[in-house]
């Protein structure tokens, strides 16, 4: 379907998510509310990268990963949250992306650097323990999160089975472009030069990632490049060119404003997830998504 | 840990049922949602006819404004106000039109022309039962491939089932993927296609489906009585590049180019096949590239003298060692060994020199490689040109330009090697007789048809993760005059023991 002047433009280009598996979920008509579901999927996301930091991977590996992660739970064809676990797609999408990258990592290190982002005593995620481990405190027990060598044999398992179940629902599409690299060409193209710009760059397409609109899943890396460079400027005050330069990058004006809304909203949705799960982790497994469900019915009644 | 995966070997009938059970219930409620969809998109589909209607009689560029927005997403990244999907759905179906060509032209005013990137979809793999196998093909070091029938198409593919240990310690092999990845970006009219990836009902059947190709150009050559004419030489080379060019423009290399992974059909096409070994490169090229790579008799001489910083030059050794094969209809490189094959490389392009080639001192095989004292001093008299020419008596019936292209692509020195771009644009192929156009190809009866195959001698391509050999090279001239073919290919230069 690429015209001649674009099909070389595949490695820049993701594979998007149709209309049709966006207006349904698997977990969705397994009886996930909504809400529920894009909590989930947003700490997953950031499980997935504070994994990926401690791995000290490269950020281009952990975005593609939480990429692929997020495509896996997309469509009535992904995966259901009440039949696989989110903390063993995170961990199999990251060890699978690594494992593609130049910098591939162990399934030992991957496992031991999720019992630790997993335990409810010394995890220094919010999302999973509620009350983080402060600097003042004493180091938290190394036996709250340290596996046993039956447990890692176990989780080992586990892993490969989850990374093959994951090519198998992605039908071994593992190509992820990223808006990174593009932004920083359409940087230096709008001849922008202030590092602050191309800092707070970043930080917008990487909070992109975990964006509950799945911003990473149903636009090209071009429109999210253009839409982060845009906010940007206007943060830091940088004047941009005078006129429609987005165009000049093959987005127009309604997918920029849709996207700079998207973007914008991140900071409030991530406060809003921070305080409604306030006191109480968030699910991470099907037995607690299960658990979740079952508060959430009784309080209803 | 919690063991409902739907493809779970181990689950007991209860959970299975209650997973069918699941399963039924979400089907139907799909079904019930897709339903409203339609009657949704009924309903829409008639609301935009009547608009049509209406339209049609206004002026053509106060249509174009007025249905703005919709019109400019039919190609586009699927929208993202669900309120719009289905909207946008049937659009896209009313619309099939050159819009792809031209595309895009959305709510800015001025009919601005702006590039939609390639969009693709992903899916579940469908299961190896679609398609019903026909006949075996071959097996290489990397699966089983047989020509299969798609059920529900009838079109007839190439299904090659990749080996997998179902208990690898690294999870699903990274050979394999790397494969499937780089095959799905490789799109090109002279590289196989792959089509997609479908599994069997067990987690370690992992099948590619491609198209069926009738000859691989190995068997073709062995098969005719008289090599090809150098027109047709000249097609076949300029595809087999082109196509590599595409991978290294890709960031890949392809790292086993050889006649028996290059498939060729009856209409004289040419695709490159078997990408077992491919990867992605970078500039720097990545850290801890594995050595054994390329088939012994395609293999660079760098490899063989254990480089593991390399790039898409080791491609371009093979394009000549497949352009000699061309020629002479034989392999033209038949090492028994790593040691024979580096002193069959010298014999033919005489041994390496601190002027050919600067660095292949301080490679870690070239330590125990003892060169002839008189080597510098030969090999100048070749008229300094840098690579040396071949020599001539090798290759009789070639011209002087084919002479060169093959002598640039078997320089010892990678860097003297040409990129696939710079073959491209060689007078070789320019000049008299010219390439044969594709459709004035001669066709030949099929092997892969039906007839099983004879086995190959050609040596099997390295196994991953096998330790590279420590190689003692001492003997690289002192074998060659064993070899006895050498002599006569010897460069200008005598071979000396110690």
């Amino acid at each position: 379907m690429a015209t001649p002047a674009s099909s070389g433009l595949k490695f820049l280009s993701n594979a998007l998510a149709t209309p049709e598996q966006l207006s349904n979920s698997s977990s969705a008509i397994d009886g996930v509310a909504p809400d529920l579901e894009a909590s989930i999927r947003f700490a997953g996301a950031l499980l997935t990268q504070a994994a990926g930091v401690l791995l000290r991977l490269s950020q281009d590996i952990i975005a593609q990963a939480i990429v692929t992660f997020t495509r896996f739970w997309i469509g009535s064809e992904g995966g259901s949250l009440r039949i696989y676990n989110v903390k063993d797609v995170s961990a199999a999408a990251l060890y699978l992306t690594a494992k593609l990258s130049f910098q591939p990592t162990s399934p030992r290190s991957v496992l031991n650097v999720y019992g630790f982002l997993l335990s409810k005593e010394a995890s220094p995620l919010w999302c999973i323990n509620p009350t983080p481990v402060r600097a003042t405190d004493p180091p938290p027990n190394p036996e709250s999160y340290v596996l046993t060598e039956g447990q890692y044999q176990a989780q080992r398992l586990v892993l490969m089975r989850t990374e093959a179940i994951i090519l198998r629902t992605l039908g071994f599409n593992t190509h992820v472009a990223l808006p990174h690299t593009v932004s920083l060409t359409y940087l230096q193209t709008l001849g922008v030069t202030a590092p602050g710009v191309a800092k707070r760059v970043f930080g917008h397409l990487n909070s992109a990632l975990l964006s509950p609109q799945l911003l990473c899943v149903t636009h090209q890396p071009n429109a999210l490049a253009v839409a982060a460079i845009y906010l940007a400027a206007r943060e830091e005050g940088v004047k941009l060119v005078d006129s429609e330069w987005w165009e000049v990058f093959d987005v127009d004006r309604e997918e920029l404003g849709f996207l700079v809304v998207g973007m914008r909203s991140m900071e409030g949705f991530a406060q809003a997830e921070f305080d409604k799960w306030k006191g109480r982790s968030v699910p991470m497994t099907v037995e607690e998504v299960e658990s979740e469900i079952e508060r959430r019915g009784t309080e209803g009644e | 840990m919690s063991s409902k995966s739907r493809w779970a070997n181990d689950d007991d009938p209860e959970t299975e049922a209650i997973l069918a059970q699941r399963k039924r219930e979400k089907e139907e409620k799909r079904r019930a949602k897709a339903e409203k969809q339609r009657q949704l998109e009924e309903q829409q589909k008639q609301k935009q006819q009547q608009q049509q209607q209406q339209q049609q009689q206004q002026q053509a560029d106060s249509q174009a404004q007025s249905q703005a927005p919709i019109p400019a997403d039919t190609d586009a990244p699927p929208p993202s106000k669900r309120r719009r999907l289905s909207n946008d759905h049937d659009q896209a179906e009313q619309s099939p039109q050159p819009s792809k060509s031209t595309s895009n032209n959305s709510s800015t005013t001025e009919g601005n022309n702006l590039l939609t990137l390639p969009t693709s979809e992903w899916g579940p793999c469908r299961h190896v039962d679609n398609f019903e196998r026909l006949n075996h093909i071959e097996e290489g070091s990397y699966g089983f491939v047989s020509r299969a029938k798609d059920i529900t198409t009838g079109e007839i593919v190439a299904l090659k089932k990749l080996k997998l240990e179902p208990t690898s310690p690294e999870g699903f092999p990274v050979t394999g993927l790397r494969e499937i990845q780089t095959l799905f970006e490789a799109r090109h009219q002279n590289i196989i296609e792959l089509r997609e990836v479908v599994m069997g009902t067990k987690m370690d059947e992992v099948y590619l489906v491609m198209p069926f190709l009738e000859h691989d150009l190995k068997t073709l050559l062995d098969e005719m009585r008289e090599p090809f004419l150098p027109s047709e030489t000249k097609t076949l080379l300029l595809q087999i590049i082109s196509g590599l060019d595409f991978l290294h423009g890709q960031w890949i290399m392809h790292r086993d180019l050889k006649t028996s992974n290059l498939l060729m059909n009856n209409r004289g096409e040419i695709k490159i096949a078997d990408f077992g070994m491919a990867r992605y490169f970078g500039d720097p090229p990545p850290p801890k590239l594995t050595q054994l790579v390329v088939t012994l008799w395609y293999r660079s001489p760098e490899l063989l003298l254990g480089a593991d910083k390399y790039g898409p030059e080791i491609d371009m050794w093979s394009i000549g060692c497949i352009f000699g094969e061309l020629l002479g209809k034989e392999p033209l490189l038949q090492g028994k060994n790593e040691v024979d094959q580096v002193s069959k490389i010298f014999a033919l392009t005489g041994p390496p020199t601190t002027q050919t080639w600067p660095d292949f001192r301080s490679l870690p095989n070239a330590k125990s490689l003892r060169l002839p004292s008189s080597s510098s001093s030969s090999s100048s008299s070749l008229g300094g040109a840098n690579p040396p020419l071949l020599p001539r008596g090798k290759f009789p019936y070639l011209t002087n330009e084919g002479l060169r292209l093959l002598s640039s692509l078997l320089a010892l020195n990678p860097s003297s090697r040409p990129t696939a771009k710079q073959c491209l644009a060689h007078p070789y192929f320019r000049e008299d007789p010219r390439p044969k156009p594709k459709e004035m190809f001669p066709t030949f009866p099929s092997k892969a048809g039906q007839e099983k195959r004879r086995r190959r001698e050609t040596p099997e391509a390295p196994k991953r993760g096998q330790e590279a050999p420590k190689l003692d090279f001492a003997s690289v001239f002192g074998g060659a005059q064993a070899g006895g073919d050498s002599a006569e290919a010897g460069a200008g230069f005598t071979l000396r023991l110690g």
